[in-house]
């Protein structure tokens, strides 16, 4: 029970909500889409039902602080699901507030992005075309091509190198 | 740097293909794996640009040229007003008439060329027939190929210098006797042959044909 205790008093709430409010958030938008409008209210419930939990002393080191938070927030999110209705009485103001200029700053990344692929040769983006535009199997792009499975995942590995590396430039 | 295994499910996840437990257990992966998370954020940015503004990006090229020359043809076009580049079209069909059409007709007659012996005109060839592999005694005759009617031929035959030379209006020259004892076994000799008009203009001059009297075994 000590050493219980001292794991959960170990845990500094602040860098957790920090941390974890972006996997919380990619999860949520995930399974909700990024088009719901209160996706932002239920990751902020799933993140004060975490701090809350954990001044309780729920969390109680048996799994890691990940898996506790995913618990959470995927209760959460079915619960939103079945709902479908807004909880949001008693909640505190989130611990980071979201951006208003996220959403610019993501469609100009959108956009450098969009046009580092149109630029790459044309054998990385018929395989970028097919697999995540078009939603081919490996196998199926592989047969397209004409080349192996195991092809098709080293091309694709490497147009994300070169739009790592064209997007740095 | 090991790979995680569960890298190989990102794109899967992310394109909805992943289910069930193995959905389950990928999600709860990612909450605690930041590499994966990390990989999967990039990847999710690359996905949603491409589902996002594929048509554009996958759209068919445009032709090459067409890229590189339109820009050109616009910018040497807006050198000059539309009523100027009338004026200049009009320009340069009246100096290709002139230059094609009229000024040929005050041409003066085409200028007479004489050759010399070292020259030839171009186009006509003369063949040799014999000798022109190596023979076992002196040749009897030379032979070659018929060029025109009256056409003077001159046969030259060397050994280091000059040995003999005769002309014909035959393609064939029988050797004389004292030139054959002139030819000896066992040494190079070479020939050819220059054609003339009945004027006597060089027409043309065959290649020279080296042979070795080999001698009789």
């Amino acid at each position: 029970m000590k050493s219980v205790q001292l794991q959960a008093s170990e845990l500094n709430l602040d860098e957790v909500v920090e941390k974890y409010r972006t996997v919380v958030s990619f999860k949520v938008k995930k399974s909700l889409g990024t088009q719901t409008p209160d996706w932002e209210d239920v990751v902020n419930e799933v993140m004060t039902q975490v701090i809350e939990k954990v001044k309780k002393g729920e969390f109680r080191g048996e799994s890691s602080i990940g898996t506790f938070i995913y618990t959470i927030a995927s209760r959460r999110i079915v619960d939103h699901i079945r709902q479908k209705t807004k909880v949001l009485k008693g909640i505190p103001e989130p611990a980071v507030l979201p951006d208003p200029c996220d959403d610019a700053e993501k469609r100009e990344r959108a956009r450098v992005l969009a046009e580092a692929v149109q630029r790459l040769k044309p054998k990385f983006k018929e395989v970028l075309d097919l697999y995540y535009y078009q939603e081919l199997s490996r196998d199926e792009v592989a047969k397209r091509l004409g080349i192996s499975p195991r092809r098709v995942s080293e091309r694709l590995n490497y147009a994300q190198k070169l739009l790592r590396k064209m997007i740095r430039q | 740097m090991n790979k995680c295994k569960f890298e190989d499910q990102i794109d899967s996840y992310l394109l909805n293909k992943l289910e069930g437990g193995d959905k389950d257990i990928f999600e709860e992966h990612y909450f605690n794996c930041t590499s994966c998370f990390r990989k999967m954020e990039e990847r999710n940015e690359l996905i949603t640009a491409i589902k996002a503004r594929g048509a554009w990006i996958f759209k068919e090229e445009p032709v090459p040229e067409r890229k590189s020359l339109v820009p050109t043809f616009e910018r040497v076009y807006s050198y000059f007003t539309p009523r100027q580049w009338a004026t200049v079209g009009i320009s340069a069909a009246v100096l290709l008439v002139a230059v094609f059409g009229i000024l040929p007709l005050f041409r003066g007659p085409a200028p007479q060329f004489y050759l010399s012996e070292t020259e030839v005109v171009r186009g006509e060839s003369l063949s040799l027939i014999s000798p022109i592999i190596d023979v076992k005694m002196a040749p009897s005759f030379f032979e070659w190929r018929e060029l025109g009617q009256d056409v003077e031929y001159k046969i030259f035959i060397y050994n280091q210098k000059l040995l003999w030379t005769a002309s014909t209006k035959e393609t064939r020259i029988d050797v004389p006797e004292d030139v054959k004892l002139m030819m000896v076994p066992g040494y190079k000799y070479s020939w050819q042959v220059r054609a003339f008009s009945p004027k006597g203009a060089l027409i043309a001059v065959s290649s020279r044909v080296q042979f070795e009297i080999k001698g009789t075994e």
